[in-house]
């Protein structure tokens, strides 16, 4: 927190990077976690924990592969179940990476310097928790690939006309773009990595992925061209892939899911979701790595303020979808939401609209933006409820359509909990690993928005 | 170690339970199996390859190989024959018509050239192929007279006995008893009449659960002699059902459920009008015009009422019973309807009423005329014998004082289902000989020394009388798949006949009661019912007076008290007496009206339920005449107040892996309420007392999953009248637009192009005015489309797997509610919203038009089945066939229907307008080059309607009876708003309501 002594204080945002920092300060920084001898105590334990989960999961995958998708709580009517509604969740928080990288990159805004790494690296691996659950979720998991448009020789090529399909390829589009601009953005890094390397594998192993970079004028050049390239890439992706996961839902006709709101509904939660996402993750990771000074109040305090901007958007979101219910005057339709909001899942729809409407609603006042503990509420607070919108659109849709006859009542088996719990430990595996192995923040770009980086303009 | 997994949190909680049911689900599989990919497992699976080479040597051991190349004449592998035979529920033989493949029978249907089926059947009939092939029933002749029980065979057992039943026949058959079941089989009542003449000193006693005892003693009373009523419900313009299911589970319902219909058409001639007065919901009282619901015990005061108030004379003057409003106005205007329709109208009367009820309505129908028009009688052939109750109360007397020596128990269950009060089961270990012959060694098998398989009825040759007295032969469609024997080929064993082959005996009879003439014979077999054996009607007249209708009390208000409240048995809807309860497919066949599987509970008025606080689910304790019971309640609406309606047949200890084994650790299904129901009041007592147990028992319910909450009430309510569209036929006639006023919003336009359709264009109509919700339908897609079983917990968790369902709505009151019956079959919609997000294209539209489902091509995302407004699409959410590999379910397989694929786990599936049997039509057509006729192809729920409310055609057919449907005013598509233009119609059901009354039933709320 940074104290007012001056009009300047007032009038000037804050510094990026703070404190007395250069060039060579920042850089150890970053560096010092990926080399140190041994991690925190804190990384091993949560790095344990997730891979209990992990091999639960695999474990659970092996015995629903086995045993067949009825190891769920899936029925008929309702379909999908946990599995898809853990799809949307985290596609959707794999919205803020990329949105921060690149669309925030376009629109020039420094402040994303400090989380963007961090961002990116949690957007790789959201969509590989993602994509795991399409890939399984299906009645016969060993002809998966008969989604993806294989020629063969009977000729038989997927259905164009399916939102399914569709998904395919806007998932693995974005998979493969977000992983390209990852990487891209590593590599000046990884060189620096590799030219701090004390031993010989890592020098080997850091020099294969930094691609041969030493820094020149020409190679800069090259790299800023191309990143933008990617960021222009990739922005519309960022607003493709949530469209298309929502066209799932849009394009179909089932009460509830066919609206044509779906997919900037959907974008704005998904990144209502990501930030929440990235603030749940960045703020024990700057206090336990010693990064506060790069990670700064002044990044949390944004993403506190998309997080209120997105929030809204989505409880507005959530109005109007009353709104156009009985504006609409479908009684199919009309019903679906009712049933939302007073039926047997309303303790679902309220939690949703609690955590996710309400709660972000206290960052309209600063104290609350720049507070810790409040922020790591709310976060948390947030993904909850971004987990129970998509539980609230799938199941509660689903368990109560056109015909009174073929109603029913969902409920979870351990296995769906225990397969969700399992994705979050392959989550932070990845996500821990990440911390041990690759730069958390963006040495290079942090280095661009210092001072000393635009002497120049003070001249 | 292996990891051991869980499916749910209830597998934890209660693991017994658990496991009892999964080892239902997957009869004779070690729930472990499943789960656990070990080494025991392989082991076990090398050990069951071994027992299963064993096993398929012990059941065929003299195998006979037919060399093809001179094969029979008309068999050509591959393609299906018919063959006529039966099977007999309750004395009344069932016509039927068996298909079967390569020698193997697949399906039922019933005999087309029979008037008393005309091609339909019960869903009874349908499912009796599974019992056939139960690998339950697998087994020799077990013998228990030494201390270990020993297998052998029916040889073996006849020469055990032979000293035994030849010393019989010296000492004329002195200590023996026979126990039988009710036949009209002519062979049967030969050899019981040879029986007892050479040896005077035995007994044949009969027993049923469910028997006829009331209508008979009936009428005696009222016409001297046994006759069988046969209505002619089509010449009836008003019908009066007292507690009696005509259309449902009476003698001809097949019959009567089509000459019902018959006169159901709003649009052609006057419509009948079905007035049925019962305590609980039955078939009849679901399809009526007006329903009076009512405790079984005022039904006699009621009648009694009834004909006071038309001026029957001798009627006693006006009963106490009208000063209850609700019953003196239904009363009257029933009263003055039937004045009105003198000689076109008809009563009748269930066999749950006392005789003297039974002997009033005989009398009341002469008085109104129609005796001779709406009703004629059959004489019963055959000398009086006791009552059922009566006969079984002096066989256990016999048997207390030790005058029993040798029983045979030919093919009934009585360990099981006899009264309670008499306690057969220690009566019978008093016999020094008993033998069983039954289908299964059930409960009375185990409590014998020798049990004896008996074959079943499509194995064996069989003869027996047709409701309308028709002499029915069935003849054998396999060898005995066990080793099995006929109940006349056990009969003439033990009386040491001079034949023992059932074809002899069968014949013997024919030759000598009817003719020796081959050429009859063989057209009888052929025909499957002798030409002209139908019993010649008579008109008898009501002799004397009869003696006073059963007194009624306490009936001027509705309410009882708790402790006097009625308690009536009934057979069950789907398992009969017990008899079907090792049938999965009637175990999971969805009750018809409170939609439940796997079950039964204690019916009971919403009113009761309120004061007695109890809800569906809860279980409650009865007690009557110090019995007492816990059993499942569940809340009817429409039941009558003061009664509680218990379903029998469930509960068994001995059905098999299916309906309940002690023996292999399988929990019976349901509850035994036999161990309520005495001989003194085997139909309803009342004295009943109800309390609430703190427990509550899960029932596996297909519609109505859980208890629907307000909101959900209130949705209900709105979209009803549109799903399921009802008028009346004074308001159908004058504005026959009324059924299509529901449907009105913007222009339906399309995203996608019309489909062009060259050829054919298969289309189907649903008339709700004819369904009754029998469920046949239901039972014969499952037989036809090798539709598998899931258990009750997988019930429980929303994945049964019928193709068609039938959905039930209630409307109105709930204390008496209208019910209609809605078939779903797949709508195979023209813009089918499954094929449009099936990513892979596995969901197809034919040229033809269907909503073709290629499994090979099914990955199973279950899309199609989110988009699919109508829920009619199943997934495979496991391998529902994983047991089929065991040694002991190899029998099991020979029930597929050879031309339906069999669904692997993980791929969707759903009805196909019985496609198979349109692809056959279609080669046969082509063949003879010529199109396919109107009426060929009948998909097998079309077929089996015995209200032929289900009708299948070509839509491009201008002459089909499908166009014309689907042309009526009354016809609409269901959801026609969202555009999936579906090719199946309903058409609106029309009721013809009394004026008098019809302030009593507005279709207001739902």
């Amino acid at each position: 927190m940074t104290t007012i002594t001056s009009p300047k204080d007032v009038l000037e945002p804050p510094a990026l990077v703070q404190g007395d920092q250069d060039f060579a300060s920042v850089t150890d920084a970053v560096c010092a976690p990926v080399e140190a001898k041994m991690p925190p105590t804190i990384w091993f334990a949560v790095f344990g924990a997730a891979v209990v989960m992990l091999l639960v999961l695999f474990g659970l995958i092996g015995h629903l592969i086995w045993t067949g998708v009825g190891v769920w709580g899936n029925q008929i009517p309702v379909a999908w179940g946990w599995p898809i509604v853990n799809f949307v969740f985290w596609v959707g928080i794999g919205h803020a990476g990329t949105l921060i990288s690149a669309i925030l990159f376009l629109f020039r805004q420094q402040w994303r310097t400090g989380i963007n790494r961090f961002a990116e690296a949690m957007t790789i691996f959201a969509v590989i928790c993602a994509g795991l659950f399409p890939g399984i979720h299906i009645g016969r998991v060993w002809v998966a690939y008969w989604l993806f448009p294989i020629p063969n020789q009977m000729d038989l090529w997927p259905q164009f006309r399916s939102p399914l399909l569709w998904d395919v390829f806007a998932v693995s589009t974005y998979f493969t773009v977000s992983l390209l601009f990852w990487f891209l953005g590593l590599v000046p890094d990884l060189a620096t990595l590799r030219d701090r390397a004390t031993t010989k594998a890592r020098k080997l192993i850091y020099g294969i992925f930094a691609l041969g970079w030493r820094g020149s004028a020409r190679q800069w050049h090259r790299y800023e061209r191309a990143y933008l390239i990617l960021a222009a890439l990739s922005t519309p992706l960022v607003l493709s892939v949530h469209s298309v996961v929502s066209f799932d839902f849009a394009v179909s006709q089932l009460p509830g899911w066919h609206t044509t709101i779906f997919p900037p509904y959907f974008v704005a939660g998904a990144i209502f979701s990501g930030f929440a996402m990235v603030l749940t993750l960045a703020v024990p990771a700057r206090a336990i790595y010693g990064i506060k000074h790069l990670i700064t109040m002044r990044h949390l305090e944004a993403m506190n303020k998309v997080i209120l901007a997105t929030g809204m958007m989505v409880g507005y979101a959530y109005s109007i979808e009353f709104f156009i219910a009985w504006y609409g005057g479908n009684p199919f339709e009309k019903f679906a939401f009712i049933n939302r909001a007073l039926g047997p899942y309303a303790w679902a729809y309220w939690t949703m609209a609690l955590c996710n409407v309400v709660s972000p609603q206290i960052f309209w006042f600063k104290k609350a933006r720049t507070s810790i503990p409040i922020m790591m509420v709310v976060a948390i607070l947030v993904n909850v409820g971004m987990w129970f919108e998509r539980f609230v659109i799938v199941v509660t849709s689903l368990s109560r359509d056109f015909l009174p006859s073929s109603w029913g009542y969902f409920k979870p088996t351990a296995v769906d909990v225990l397969m969700f719990l399992g994705s979050f430990g392959l989550f932070f595996t990845l996500f821990m690993l990440f911390l041990k192995f690759l730069p958390m923040v963006a040495i290079a770009e942090v280095k661009g928005v210092m001072p000393q980086a635009h002497l120049k303009k003070h001249h | 170690m292996t990891k051991r997994y869980y499916r749910s949190a209830a597998s934890i909680e209660n693991e017994a339970e658990f496991r009892s049911l999964l080892a239902r689900e997957f009869p004779g599989v070690d729930p472990e199996k499943l789960d656990e990919p070990s080494r025991r497992r392989f082991l076990q699976l090398l050990g069951a390859s071994a027992a299963l080479a064993a096993a398929a040597g012990c059941r065929w051991e003299d195998e006979k190989i037919a060399v093809e190349n001179e094969r029979a004449a008309n068999r050509i592998p591959g393609v299906p024959q018919h063959f006529a035979s039966m099977m007999e529920l309750g004395g009344i033989a069932a016509p039927l018509l068996l298909t079967t493949f390569d020698g193997r029978p697949v399906k039922v249907e019933g005999n087309p050239d029979h008037p008393m089926s005309n091609g339909a059947t019960t869903h009874w009939a349908q499912a009796s192929i599974l019992s056939m092939y139960d690998p339950d029933r697998v087994g020799g002749v077990i013998d228990r007279t030494g201390e270990e029980e020993v297998e052998t065979t029916v040889e073996a057992f006849a020469t055990a006995n032979r000293e035994a039943f030849m010393t019989l026949r010296r000492t004329r058959g002195e200590g023996l008893r026979i126990l039988a079941g009710s036949t009209s089989s002519p062979t049967v009542e030969d050899m019981r009449t040879r029986l007892l003449a050479a040896m005077p000193s035995a007994r044949w006693v009969e027993w049923e659960p469910v028997s006829g005892d009331h209508a008979r003693e009936g009428s005696r009373v009222a016409f001297g002699e046994e006759y069988r009523p046969l209505y002619h419900v089509d010449k009836a313009d008003v019908i009066v059902c007292l507690d009696d299911d005509l259309l449902g589970s009476s003698a001809a319902a097949l019959k009567w459920s089509r000459d019902f219909s018959s006169r159901r058409d709003p649009d052609a001639g006057t419509m009948n009008r079905l007035y049925a007065i019962e305590s609980n919901f039955s078939t009849t009282g679901a399809a009526a015009d007006h329903r009076l619901p009512l405790r079984s015990g005022l039904v006699g005061a009621v009648l009694a009422a009834l004909k006071a108030e038309i001026g029957v004379e001798g009627a006693m003057g006006a009963s106490t019973i009208l000063s209850n409003e609700r019953i003196a106005k239904f009363v009257k205007a029933l009263a003055a309807d039937l004045k009105a329709h003198r000689g076109s109208s008809l009563v009748t009367v269930g066999p749950h009423q006392p005789a003297a009820v039974h002997a009033h309505v005989h009398r009341l129908n002469q008085w109104l005329g129609n005796a001779g028009k709406t009703v004629e009688y059959l004489r019963v052939p055959g000398p009086a014998r006791p009552s059922h109750v009566d006969g079984m109360r002096a066989l256990v007397d016999d048997m207390n004082a030790g005058r029993v020596k040798t029983l045979l128990v030919l093919g009934g269950n009585p360990v099981y289902d006899a009264p309670a009060d008499l306690d057969f089961a220690a009566a019978y270990a008093k016999v020094a000989r008993t033998i069983h012959v039954g289908l299964y060694d059930d409960e009375t098998g185990k409590a014998s020394q020798w049990h004896v398989p008996m074959a079943h009825p499509f194995e064996t040759w069989s003869d027996a009388r047709a409701a309308d007295g028709s002499w029915v032969v069935g003849q054998p469609t396999i060898a005995p798949l066990h080793g099995g024997k006929s109940a006349i080929e056990i009969l003439a064993t033990v009386t040491v006949d001079e034949l023992t082959d059932g074809y002899d005996l069968i014949r013997r009879t024919f030759d000598e009661k009817v003719s020796t003439d081959e050429q009859t014979w063989r057209k009888c077999i052929h025909d499957g019912v002798l030409a002209d054996s139908a019993t010649a009607p008579e008109t008898p007249s009501v002799k004397g007076s009869l003696p006073a209708m059963p007194a009624a009390s306490g009936f001027a208000t509705d309410a009882v008290e708790n402790g006097q409240l009625e308690l009536n048995f009934v057979p069950d809807a789907r398992l009969y007496d017990g008899r079907f309860a090792n049938n999965g497919w009637l175990q999971e066949l969805p009750d018809f009206m409170t939609k439940a599987t796997w079950d039964n509970m204690a019916l009971l008025s919403p009113h009761d339920a309120a004061a007695l606080d109890v809800e569906t689910g809860d279980v409650v304790t009865l007690e009557i005449d110090g019995r007492s019971l816990d059993i499942a309640a569940y809340v009817m609406p429409g039941h009558a107040i003061g009664a509680v309606t218990v379903p029998l047949g469930y509960g068994r200890t001995a059905a098999g892996v299916i309906g309940g084994s002690t023996a292999d650790g399988v929990d019976p299904v349901g509850f035994d309420t036999y161990k309520l129901r005495t001989a003194a009041a085997p139909h309803f007592r009342s004295g009943l007392t109800v309390t609430k147990t703190r427990r509550t028992h899960r029932l596996a319910m297909v519609q109505d999953h859980h208890m629907i909450d307000t909101v959900g009430q209130e949705g209900i309510e709105e979209r009803l009248d549109q799903l399921v569209r009802e008028a009346d036929v004074e308001t159908y006639r004058q504005n026959p637009d009324i059924v299509q006023s529901h449907d009105h919003g913007p222009p339906l336009k399309s995203l996608w192009d019309p489909h062009p359709y060259e050829g054919n264009r298969w289309g189907m109509a649903i008339d709700l005015t004819n369904c009754t919700g029998c469920n046949a339908c239901v039972v014969a897609c499952q037989a036809e489309n090798n539709i598998p079983i899931v258990g009750k917990e997988r019930v429980l968790e929303g994945r049964e797997m019928h193709w068609l369902r039938i959905d039930r709505y209630f409307s109105g009151d709930v204390a008496d509610p209208a019910v209609v019956s809605q078939p779903l079959p797949c709508q195979q919609c023209e813009n089918a919203p499954c094929e449009q997000v099936c990513p892979v294209g596995a969901t197809q539209h034919s040229e033809e038009g269907l909503n073709d489902m290629v499994y090979n091509r099914c990955v199973g995302t279950r899309y199609c089945s989110n988009n699919c407004p109508y829920k009619v699409r199943r997934f495979n959410f496991f391998n529902y066939h994983l047991t089929l590999g065991d040694a002991e379910n190899e029998v099991l397989k020979m029930v597929f229907n050879p031309e339906v694929t069999i669904r692997a786990r993980g791929v969707m599936e759903k009805c196909t307008y019985c496609v198979q049997r349109i692809a056959s039509a279609r080669n046969k057509a082509k063949l003879e080059r010529r199109a396919i006729r109107d009426g060929e192809i009948t998909p097998a729920c079309a077929q089996t309607c015995p209200s032929d409310a289900i009708r299948f055609g070509d839509l491009n057919d201008p002459a089909a009876r499908v166009v014309k449907d689907h042309g009526n005013s009354r016809a609409y598509s269901m959801l026609a708003y969202l555009n999936v233009k579906p090719r199946t119609a309903y058409l609106a059901r029309i009721t013809n309501p009394n004026p008098a009354l019809a302030g009593a039933e507005k279709p207001s709320a739902h």
